[in-house]
This record gives C-alpha cells, sequence and structure tokens, in this order.
C-alpha cells in the first residue's frame, strides 16, 4: 500500500516538472533545410519527404515550425498540393494510421 | 519544347493485358503529337491516400516526355476523357 502510494507521488512529481519544463521556451536556431543542404529537393513525389511537411491533420505545416525560408516554404507548399491532387498525401486525416 | 513530367493513375483491379494497352496508348498520344518520351517508370499498385471514385488502390505511371507547351492542354483534355485514368498530372520541370 505504502509503496503504491509513493509511486503515484513520484508520478505526479514528475508530471509536474514535464509541465513546467513544457511551458519555458527553448530558443533553437531557425536555418532552411533547403538553403542549407542544396542537393535535398522539394520534389511532390518522394512522399517520404513531403509527409514531413504535413501534420496529423494533413494540412500544410507553418513556416515557425519547419523552418523553412520564404522562397523553399512556397515551394513546398505547391508539391504538397500536387502531392495530394494524386493522392499521395491525404487532403485531411490521419494518413499514417490508415496505412500501418 | 520542354521538358515535362505526366503521372497519371490506372485503375488497379485491370488486367495486366489492358494496363498495357492503357500504357501504350498514352505514348502513342504523346508521339503522335510530336514528343518525345525520355522515360516510362511504372510505379505499380499503390495505396492511395484517400479513395477516388471509392477506389483505395492505383496503378501508378510515370512519363518523362518532351513536348511542344501548346499541345499539353490536350493531351490533359485526353487524358480526363479515359475512363480508366482516375487522376493525371502533368508538371513541367525546371
Amino acid at each position: 500500500m505504502t509503496e503504491s502510494k509513493s509511486t503515484e507521488h513520484g508520478d505526479r512529481a514528475q508530471n509536474a516538472e514535464r509541465g513546467e519544463r513544457s511551458r519555458r521556451f527553448v530558443s533553437r536556431p531557425k536555418f532552411c533545410q533547403f538553403c542549407s543542404d542544396k542537393n535535398l529537393v522539394i520534389d511532390y513525389k518522394n512522399v517520404e519527404l513531403m509527409s514531413r511537411y504535413i501534420n496529423e491533420t494533413g494540412k500544410i505545416r507553418p513556416r515557425r515550425q519547419t523552418g523553412a525560408c520564404a522562397k523553399h516554404q512556397r515551394e513546398i507548399a505547391k508539391a504538397v498540393k500536387n502531392a495530394r491532387h494524386i493522392a499521395l498525401l491525404p487532403f485531411e486525416g490521419d494518413f499514417w494510421a490508415d496505412n500501418n | 519544347m520542354h521538358n515535362y513530367e505526366l503521372i497519371f493513375i490506372l485503375q488497379a483491379d485491370l488486367d495486366e493485358a489492358s494496363l498495357n494497352t492503357a500504357v501504350e496508348n498514352v505514348e502513342t498520344l504523346i508521339k503522335n503529337n510530336g514528343g518525345e518520351i525520355a522515360k516510362i517508370d511504372r510505379w505499380g499498385k499503390r495505396k492511395l491516400a484517400y479513395p477516388i471514385n471509392k477506389v483505395n488502390e492505383g496503378y501508378y505511371v510515370l512519363v518523362d516526355f518532351n513536348y511542344h507547351p501548346d499541345e499539353v492542354a490536350g493531351l490533359k483534355r485526353t487524358l480526363g476523357y479515359n475512363e480508366q485514368v482516375l487522376r493525371h498530372i502533368v508538371v513541367r520541370k525546371a
């Protein structure tokens, strides 16, 4: 009994810690993936690459998340739209849950 | 003349022979209008990210070709009339 109580308490303490950590803003250096790596080409046929730029609901991820520069974000958006049209990416919904 | 890239999705439930003829038809269509085909890549059967016409699978074919810009609209129209083609996309390559 006493043991279970102590673990419960431990979990709560951990959760509190985690909560605090998530609230704190951690600044990371932002860089455009496609500017720094010239070999990486934005291609609507590359499903693995393009799926990194949509979120779980199928929306195009914003620039503050992708870190892409304006020029490359435009290209990403275009490529995602092309990929959606030929059913490589979903318009909505969880694409990964479906495939598994 | 410019370099283009065409991807079209055929119905996956077609048999081997009709798939081949469908691909050949597109091939001859491009050639008859003065195009040059550089590459045909058959991706084969793939699961679609969402159902099209209540179908969950499609047979993907990628064609790289050299074509006159004025003829592209006609090519798209012809593909649109073809009922075996679920979707198509023509992209000009840089």
